[in-house]
């Protein structure tokens, strides 16, 4: 435990001064944009139809896609010049270091996930609703689903950081199961059960006659593929990194 | 001289997996839709796209062509960068008798070659797509030659602003966040104003003023390749 905290607070030094603030605003800001320009009614309902047309862009294809970002990039400076010898030869063990990685990415896409949620306030705010109506339950249970949803591939795409070197592969293979979301969430029979579909579908419940395709589901069936998979991509991870000649 | 640093480059790339992120975009994108047509054949076939089912396929592949064209630009500048910074070779590359300029250029021409055979690739695999669900009709082999080599071109300054950033800024996160964000706005493409250049593989896709927006788009690439290429040629090697 001793050395888990002594290695996580090397990741945070390691991070200190980099951009990687500057790439969980990016996603936030752009969202904002997208609720500016669109108009959705006033009243009871305004706050959650502003949530529904920031969060098509932010969960569909973002939040995925960041996941894999931030997981490339905590690996980034052991890559860059050798850095994997040095920092496997400290006396840490190399599960605590994935550790420690696996949670520096968790902790960037929960501020990703606060940013957004800033930005939907934001929004709001200045369209002038009504700060009383905020759903907050609603908007909890979305912003954290959609963060636990993220978990699995937060592992997948560490496990593929640490396996190849260079800083666009392990974003190909992101891209390329990320991209079928915008298929995918017409599909009540597949959805379910496609990783990086649980973001989407989470975030994007709407209630009642809105929900089509895999919408609208409960959140526990959503949950056992999160659940599966995380356990899946982390045990591969940690397998392959515990072994990985350096 | 360009030849020999073309084939040094391409030389180079040999073992890296660059000529799978070639092969998987555009066969992944057939298999898209395969599995679109393949679910859903008699609603596609018969109802939204009766009469023209190639036409169809093309349009339904079409959506998504822009979007993968624009991420195949961003990946491959920066794997064909990640050469040259990996080894910090810059040095020794731009040390040898050869001009930056050249330089460059060969590195465009390389990213270049490698979206031209994945353009040939997605208008392969179409039409093996196409053939395979046994369509009815002529087989459009123009609109299938074209489906990726148009939005590709309308898409080329991206390829300018992509070139430019990879091959100069060490950090390949930044150009790398920089051109997916880009990619995934161009998502939609159809609400964005037309004087925005990501809008223009979008309307290409769609048949709308092709010939227009592939000639704006050349001409922006010509200007952003020429302004990067003086970057490149009178900055610092670290």
């Amino acid at each position: 435990m001793g050395t888990w905290i002594s290695a996580l607070r090397s990741e945070r030094i390691k991070l200190g001064r980099s951009q990687i603030m500057l790439l969980a605003v990016i996603d936030p800001v752009l969202c904002a944009v997208i609720g500016l320009l669109t108009s959705v009614g006033s009243g009871e309902e305004a706050w959650a139809g502003l949530m529904l047309a920031m969060v098509v862009l932010h969960a569909m294809l973002f939040l995925p896609i960041m996941t894999g970002i931030f997981s490339a990039y905590v690996c980034r400076y052991e890559h860059a010049g050798g850095g994997w010898k040095q920092i496997l030869s400290l006396p840490v063990s190399r599960s605590a270091l994935y550790f420690s990685k696996l949670l520096v990415v968790m902790g960037t896409l929960a501020l990703n996930q606060l940013l957004f949620f800033i930005a939907i306030v934001g929004v709001g705010a200045l369209k002038g609703y009504d700060l009383a109506l905020i759903p907050w339950g609603d908007f909890g249970i979305k912003l954290i689903g959609g963060f636990i949803a993220c978990l699995p591939l937060a592992a997948l795409q560490l496990f593929v950081s640490t396996m190849w070197s260079s800083f666009a592969a392990p974003l190909v293979l992101n891209v390329i199961f990320t991209i079928p979301n915008i298929l995918i969430a017409n599909s009540a029979t597949y959805g379910p059960y496609y990783p990086w579909a649980q973001p989407m579908l989470v975030m994007m419940q709407a209630g009642g006659e809105y929900d089509f395709g895999a919408f609208g589901l409960p959140i526990e069936s959503l949950l056992i593929t999160v659940g599966g998979s995380f356990v899946l991509f982390l045990a591969a991870g940690l397998t392959y990194f515990n072994r990985k000649p350096v | 001289m360009i030849g020999k640093l073309l084939a040094a480059d391409l030389l180079k790339m040999r073992r890296t997996g660059i000529w799978w992120v070639v092969f998987i975009g555009p066969v992944g994108l057939a298999a898209m839709q395969a599995l679109n047509f393949g679910l859903r054949y008699d609603y596609l076939v018969y109802d939204a796209y009766a009469g023209d089912a190639w036409g169809g396929l093309i349009e339904s592949t079409g959506l998504f062509v822009p979007i993968a064209i624009y991420l195949a630009m961003t990946l491959l500048m920066s794997m064909i960068a990640n050469i040259e910074n990996r080894q910090n070779s810059w040095k020794q590359t731009l040390a040898l008798p050869v001009r930056r300029s050249q330089v460059f250029a060969s590195k465009f021409l390389s990213c270049l070659i490698q979206l031209l055979v994945a353009c040939a690739l997605l208008s392969g695999s179409t039409l093996i797509l196409g053939l395979a669900l046994k369509f009815d009709g002529p087989i459009p082999y123009l609109d299938l030659l074209t489906s990726g080599l148009y939005p590709m071109l309308a898409a080329l300054p991206l390829l300018g602003v992509m070139l430019w950033l990879t091959l100069t800024v060490r950090n390949q996160a930044i150009p790398i966040a920089l051109g997916i964000t880009a990619s995934l706005v161009s998502v939609f493409g159809a609400s964005l104003p037309h004087a925005l250049p990501l809008s223009w593989p979008g309307f290409v896709a769609h048949g709308q003023q092709t010939l227009t927006f592939v000639g704006l788009g050349i001409a922006v690439f010509i200007v952003l390749y020429l302004l990067g290429s003086l970057h490149f040629s009178r900055k610092d090697v670290a």
